[in-house]
């Protein structure tokens, strides 16, 4: 029987257009949109790849960067297997943002979150402020892994998206998730819930998680 | 009432942990019947219970409630006759609540309390603040760290009442907010629902089944984001075991299930709307025909005993999933009705359109299934109309062309309306179709000759009296001739035809439907000109036109356009591509025809002054090229026009799409502006209030009470003072009347006295007369009553002393008897 597994990931970044739509646009739809669309709240966005022979589907929540969304979108980082932050290297600001955005992101979600650091806009070289090399620092000394993108060419866009996927998955295989286990964001396909009903595992005093074996 | 402040102290003061419970449990015996008193002097305090005795569930229980019951949104029983409590008086006491987000947060707290009570007390007293204040909660929950995501986590709660109860305050809790129901669906939702639904029996299942269905509608209405992740969840394979339960024959369809399918159905149709993203639509369809949810539909349609609002329901439905996929509208146009003979699905419907008995809005569904099952499809288009061509096989059984004509001449408006728009669908955007349809020919008399369906028509329109039949024939001779010079030669032929127009388009006008049908006869006319092919002798462009300007003039022919999309009928027809009417009376304009009427209204205002400035040269060069080359020039014009039309609608729905999500953005700011608004008041309402006393707002309340009392006791003492008063007062005047008549007496026994002085002293000086005329010397200045003299003696006049003889003899008799 044939199964996939579904992540959860959430694009976040420290402040407005850093280029996160564009970012998933062009990785669902691979189309670039040059006018800038304001993310009002959240949208989603899904796209099934590959992954060790296996079809994965990639959930994923385009989060609004703008201050005022913040409180709405924290609620998105619970049940997340994983999250690109996301800052746009033609900006310092954006730079210099990541560490509250990084401290929101440990504090509200799971421990095990695969977060990638992702640098965009790397076509715009000549007006770039942040060196690639402040990037990898940042990443190294945070733990996370980073890359840099351009939403506008889709250069490391597949990359990008697919390598943290890969990495969610490695996650699983290790164990260190539980893919029963809702709440990090790991579901297994749906052919599951016919034989297995999966109860809810998350939150206090709900009973009974299923015990569902993988056929 | 003093109880309840004698309540109030107590919890407030006593450190002893039962009294507190007890004097809360009382606070919450007395809170329905007196709610305004304990909810002015109380709420303050239980919201400190809250807070402060949280590890006694039953003390918070009892403060819940009691919340719960001066909150409530609803009047109770025991304060029925009490004319002193108003109406919005738990609407008032929420304000007051959620004025301080903290008491909000203090609520959401107590959701984690496992303890059955305390939960469901929460759950319950958050759906009350919710229907009093729906919009402030939504917002002060939104902003609450993991505020959604807790309510989120009671759906999976073991004990079946608090799920349910859960399931009712998230209803209302995702209605109309965006941001939410977003949330919502992350955490989950959708995999909880379908649980439920599947452990209730699906569409068998009680009203826990309905709500289920309310909130997964409500977290999919305008939320493109969430259908998508519907969609990418394979959502919908799963809602197909709703549309699989049979029903029992016998006992037909319980309201429940009535209830439970209506709202499936109208999650179906939020995915498929045409008012989504022409993406999203299409790929829902696909997936719905994949999974067997259409095949599924369709057994609802043709099953018997399925109740009428159903029906209608699930032709709508049908309709919307079809609509613009051509597998789609295939496979509904091979769906055969069990009746006998068999008959395509479509046939039946159209047979029921065309009735008159019908009811009216089963017979709208109809022509909007039929609608979209032409929708973009020109092997549908041209299957129509070929069951009217003169080669068509089949003679003897009943088809849809067969239907429409019927309908078409039928003598009922309603049947000739349904059947023109039918027709003209079958020819929108398809130029291969208008000419097709030149060809049918209608036997109308035996023994005369067969005349074509559009010399019909045209006849008909000219000896119509009616104005549905009119305004549909109208368009349909527009949508016709629209593109298809052919069909303008055919219609200018027609004897009459013109001239009619013409007298339509210059009758002036005495109401708006006049307007109406003056304005489309202008257009038809404008359309005549425009798309002319010259291959009409008396009416070639340019005399056509010579015509319209003569007659008309071209800014009369703006404004008599203009009139029509000025026509209240318009804007509603224009909105949606479902006509909804309510009544009979409301079907006058279909949105496909608003839409050509738009694409076209400029063009040929245009074309007709354009030509007004080289008019003469244009004809010449025109006639110069044989017919055939003008022809195939025309189709290649058209097709250009085609390709651009797409193109611009392609620009339209993505232009419709940032439209919607820039009117979402606003709603959002709006909303988040007249919360602002809202708190604003508040805040005016508090400072004010807080000028005027020191006391917390709802403290005026209890002292008018606390006054009023006062007042009538005050009055109650001074009645009785006035009573007492009264009465002496009365005492007093009865003492002087006394008083009076004793002066009165008194003076008459005066009077007596000083007569009988009289009578005594005239009696004196007769005694002296007498006695000096004896004799006797009389001394004149001894006083008369001293005087010792016993003459007088005997002659006074003795008290009737009893005789002394009689007085022993009454003693004898004493004695004897
Ligand atoms: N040159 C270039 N421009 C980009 C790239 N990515 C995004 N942009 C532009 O940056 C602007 C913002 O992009 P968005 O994707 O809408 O930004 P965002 O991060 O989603 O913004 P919020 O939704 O407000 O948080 C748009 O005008 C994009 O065209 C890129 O890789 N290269
Ligand atoms: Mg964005």
């Amino acid at each position: 029987m044939t199964f996939f597994n579904k992540f959860n990931k959430n694009l976040k970044s420290s402040i407005t257009s850093v280029g996160k739509s564009c970012l998933l646009l062009q990785f669902t739809d691979k189309r670039f949109q040059p006018v800038h669309d304001l993310t009002i709240g959240v949208e989603f966005g899904a796209r099934m790849i590959t992954i060790d022979g296996k079809q994965i589907k990639l959930q994923i929540w385009d989060t609004a960067g703008q201050e005022a969304f913040r409180s709405i979108t924290r609620s998105y980082y619970r049940g997340a297997a994983g999250a690109l932050l996301v800052y746009d290297i033609t900006r310092r600001d954006t730079f210099n943002h990541l560490t509250t955005w990084l401290e929101d992101a440990r504090q509200h979600s799971n421990s095990n979150m695969v977060i990638m650091l992702i640098g965009n806009k790397s076509d715009l070289e000549s007006r770039r402020e942040v060196k690639k090399e402040e990037g990898e620092a940042f990443a190294r000394e945070h733990g996370l892994v980073f890359m840099e993108t351009s939403a506008k060419t889709a250069a490391n866009v597949e990359e990008a998206f697919i390598n943290t996927a890969k990495e969610i998955y490695e996650k699983i295989q290790e164990g260190v998730f539980d893919i029963h286990n809702e709440a990090n964001g790991i579901k297994i396909g749906p052919q599951h819930y016919t034989n297995a009903n999966a109860g809810a595992a998350k939150g206090a005093g709900a009973g009974g998680a299923a015990p569902g074996g993988c056929c | 009432m003093l109880n309840v402040e004698r309540l109030v102290d107590r919890v407030n003061n006593s450190t002893l942990l039962e009294d507190r419970r007890d004097a809360c449990r009382a606070l919450k015996a007395m809170s329905r019947t007196y709610r305004v008193e304990v909810g002015a002097q109380g709420m303050d305090t239980i919201k400190q219970v809250l807070e402060l005795d949280r590890a006694d569930n039953e003390t918070i229980n009892y403060a819940l409630d009691t919340l719960k019951n001066i909150m409530s949104p609803t009047q109770f029983e025991e304060e029925e006759d009490n004319h002193r409590v108003p109406m919005n008086i738990g609407e008032q006491f929420t304000e007051m609540f959620i004025k301080d987000h903290h008491n909000v947060q203090l609520v959401l707290d107590l959701l984690d309390e496992y303890d059955f009570r305390v939960r469901l007390s929460a759950v319950q007293l958050l759906t009350s603040l919710l229907t009093n204040r729906p919009k402030d909660i939504q917002e002060i929950i939104l902003v609450k760290p993991m505020g959604v995501s807790k309510m989120m986590d009671l759906l999976g709660d073991a004990r079946e009442v608090i799920r349910n109860e859960t399931l009712l305050l998230l209803i209302k809790l995702t209605k109309g907010n965006a941001n939410i129901q977003k949330i919502v669906a992350f955490e989950n939702a959708f995999d909880r629902l379908f649980e439920i639904l599947s452990s209730e029996g699906y569409s068998d299942g009680g009203i826990i089944v309905e709500d289920c269905l309310l909130l997964m509608f409500n977290l999919l209405k305008n939320n493109s984001s969430n259908i998508n992740f519907f969609k990418e969840g394979s959502y919908i394979q799963r809602m197909l075991p709703m549309f699989n339960t049979p029903v029992d024959e016998d006992l037909g369809w319980s309201p429940q299930k009535v209830s439970n399918v209506h709202c499936m159905l109208l999650i179906v149709r939020t995915l498929v709307s045409p008012s989504n993203s022409i993406h999203i639509v299409s790929s829902c369809q696909k997936i719905m025909k994949n999974v067997g949810l259409l095949d599924a539909v369709c057994n609802i349609l043709m099953s018997s005993g399925v109740p009428a609002d159903i029906l209608t329901e699930t032709i709508n439905t049908v309709g919307e999933i079809v609509r613009g996929d051509v597998n789609n509208q295939e496979f509904l146009g091979n769906v055969m009705a069990p009746s006998n003979p068999p008959r395509p699905a479509i046939v039946v419907l159209l047979m029921s359109m065309v009735n008159e008995k019908q009811p009216f809005s089963l017979r709208c569904a109809v022509l909007y299934c039929f609608q979209c099952y032409l929708y973009h499809n020109e092997m549908s288009q041209a299957n129509l109309v070929q069951t009217l061509l003169p080669s068509s096989s089949d003679v003897s059984s009943l088809t849809s062309g067969q239907l429409l004509c019927g309908g078409l001449f039928s003598s009922d408006v309603l049947s000739n309306w349904f059947s023109a728009v039918a027709l003209m669908h079958a020819l929108i955007d398809n130029p291969g179709q208008k000419e097709q349809l030149l060809r049918v020919l209608l036997a109308t008399n035996i023994g005369s000759s067969p005349v074509s369906l559009l010399h019909q028509c045209t006849l008909l329109l000219q000896q119509s009296t009616k104005l549905k039949p009119k305004v549909a024939l109208l368009m349909l001779l527009s949508q016709w001739v629209c593109n298809c010079p052919a069909a303008v030669g055919a219609f200018l032929q027609v004897p009459g035809g013109v001239g009619w127009l013409v007298a339509q388009a210059t009758a002036g006008e005495h109401d708006d439907n006049e307007a109406l049908v003056q304005g489309l006869a202008a257009f038809l006319l404008a359309l005549c000109v425009h798309f002319n092919d010259d291959s009409v002798e008396n009416y070639t462009k340019e005399m056509l036109r010579q015509l319209v300007v003569k007659r008309l003039s071209v800014e009369s022919l703006v404004s008599q356009l203009g009139a029509v999309s000025r026509h209240e009928v318009y804007s509603r027809a224009a909105k949606h591509p479902q006509l909804r009417a309510k009544l009979p009376a409301d079907v006058l304009l279909d949105y496909e025809f608003c839409r050509l009427f738009k694409l076209m209204e400029s063009v040929l205002v245009q074309s007709l002054t354009a030509q007004q400035e080289n008019g003469v040269a244009d004809p010449t060069a025109e006639r110069s090229s044989p017919d055939n080359g003008l022809l195939e020039q025309y189709k290649t014009l058209i097709r250009q026009q085609d390709a651009r039309l797409q193109e611009l609608m392609a620009q339209l729905d993505t232009l419709i799409q940032q439209n919607q999500s820039l009117q979402s953005a606003l709603n959002d700011s709006i909303a988040s502006n007249s919360h602002l608004k809202d708190e604003n008041t508040l805040l005016k309402a508090q400072v004010s209030a807080s000028t005027l006393t020191s006391q917390p707002p709802v403290q005026p309340v209890s002292q008018t009470g606390a006054n009023t009392e006062e007042y009538e006791r005050r009055i109650q003492e001074l009645t009785t003072e006035v009573a007492r008063l009264t009465n002496e007062l009365k005492i007093n005047q009865d003492g002087q009347q006394s008083a009076a008549e004793e002066l009165e007496r008194l003076r008459k026994d005066q009077d007596d006295l000083l007569e009988l002085l009289a009578d005594q002293d005239m009696k004196l000086n007769e005694y002296k007369t007498r006695l000096l005329s004896l004799g006797h010397v009389v001394d004149e200045d001894a006083p008369p009553p001293d005087d010792p003299a016993p003459a007088p003696a005997p002659h006074v006049p003795a008290p009737p002393a009893p005789a002394p003889t009689s007085a022993p003899a009454h003693a004898d008799t004493l004695n004897l008897t």
